[in-house]
Order: structure tokens, then sequence, then C-alpha cells
């Protein structure tokens, strides 16, 4: 039997991007970046509690270049997710919810997050360098 | 099933409410502890309240990522099989995760 030809929903490449569609799927993306670094601390904890081999493995890991691009992006998944989700229950206590608060408080997200990130880097290495 | 619904609602932005002040005080406590060997990991994170809220933090973190993770698994995944057999996979994998950093920090504490 073929199927009945009834008309489909608009699929989402016919939108085009706008910044609050764009954050939210950026807050699921870094929800789930968050929760596999979740998987990755986890690691790291077991080896600081039962390994003296695992343990300097994980070390060797975030001091090597892929594991400071990793951490970069953690860092910025974790401030991003954090900001937008106090953003989130703004929203849900009935707070900011006209179009131009949401723009301005979406904006100073992605703003915010790229500073915090960075500058919690920054402070890492530093703080590394005089260890 | 609405009622349910209401529930994840509920849960998911307790969980992000009690994950604020819990993840920033990890991340201070990790930028202030950087190249830490194993022995001083046990002094920092071995002591009773820095290991009770790593172990908050563990199980908060779990509980946030299991509901946020089921949410995109229902979004995106519809036969029912592969459906039935992720949601258990995110469910079973949360726990174990939970369960193996909350023995570690025990294990740091016995040992600290």
């Amino acid at each position: 039997m073929t199927p009945a030809e009834r008309p489909l929903s608009p699929h989402l490449q016919i939108y085009k991007p706008q910044l609050t569609s764009v954050l939210s799927i950026v807050h699921r993306g870094t929800g789930l970046a968050l929760s596999i670094g979740a998987v990755f601390i986890v690691a790291w904890l077991a080896a600081a509690a039962w390994s003296d081999a695992a343990f300097a493995l994980a070390q060797e890991f975030w001091g090597s270049l892929i594991g400071q691009l990793f951490l970069l992006g953690w860092s910025f998944s974790f401030y991003f997710h954090l900001l937008n989700g106090i953003r989130h229950l703004a929203w849900d206590s009935g707070f900011g919810l006209d179009l131009k608060t949401t723009y301005a408080t979406g904006w100073s997200v992605v703003v915010l997050s790229l500073l915090l990130a960075v500058a919690t880097f920054a402070a890492g290495l530093a703080l590394r360098g005089g260890a | 099933m609405s009622r349910d619904a209401v529930r994840h609602w509920r849960a998911e932005r307790i969980s992000a409410l009690a994950l604020i002040p819990l993840t920033l005080w990890f991340v201070v406590l990790i930028l202030s502890h950087l190249g830490a060997d194993r022995a001083q990991i046990q002094g920092w994170l071995g002591r009773p309240i820095p290991a009770l809220l790593a172990a908050a933090l563990v199980i908060v973190t779990f509980y946030h990522s299991a509901l946020g993770v089921r949410v995109v698994i229902e979004d995106y995944v519809h036969a029912p099989a592969r459906l039935r057999a992720l949601l258990s996979l995110n469910v079973i994998a949360s726990w174990l995760l939970a369960l193996l950093a909350l023995g570690a920090i025990a294990t740091l504490v016995v040992a600290g």
C-alpha cells in the first residue's frame, strides 16, 4: 500500500538559524559534552584512588596538546551550560521571556562563557607554572 | 505519563540548582591543586567535608546527566527496540559511573 500524500511538517533546515535556536541546540550539545567529560573525571578519580600507573597516564594525557584542547572545550561547555542553564531557570520562573531580553541574555551567555573559559584556562596555566 | 513528565521537569531543575555551587566549588578545587600527586589528592579530597561534597557532586551530576541524556535519546531515536536499549544503557552507565566514582572517593578517604 502506498502511503497517503499528507502534508509534512516543515523541516528544521528550511529555517534561518537564529540566536535563540542555535543556543538551544548548543545547550544540548554542551550538556552531552559534559556527560562525556564526566566519564573522564571518573576515570581520573579512579586512577587517583587505585593506580600509580593509571594516574601517571592520566596526568600525561591532561598535559598533552589533545588533553589541553579537551580541557579548553570542556571549560567552555561547562560555563555555557551553567550560564545558559541559569537563563533557562529564569525563564522557568517567568523572567526574561521578551524578545529583547532573550537576545541580550543570549549574547551575554556566549561572550561570558568564552571569557570565563579562556580566563580559567589561563589561570590553570599560571597556577601550574607557579607550582 | 504526564505526571512522570512533571517529575522529570522538576528533578532536572532541582538538580541543576544544586549543581551551580557544587560544580563551581569543584572547578576552584581542581584549579588550586593542579599538578598534585596521588598522595596530595588523598590529602585534600580524602578529608570528610571535601569528600562529602565530592560525593554529592557525583550523585547529582550523574542524576542530572541521566535525565538530560534520556531526553536526547527520546528525541532522536525512534525504533522501539533501539530506544529501549539506549534508555537502559543510559541508566546502567550512569549508575556504574556514579558508583565507581563514589568507590574511588571512599578509597581516598580511607587512604587519606
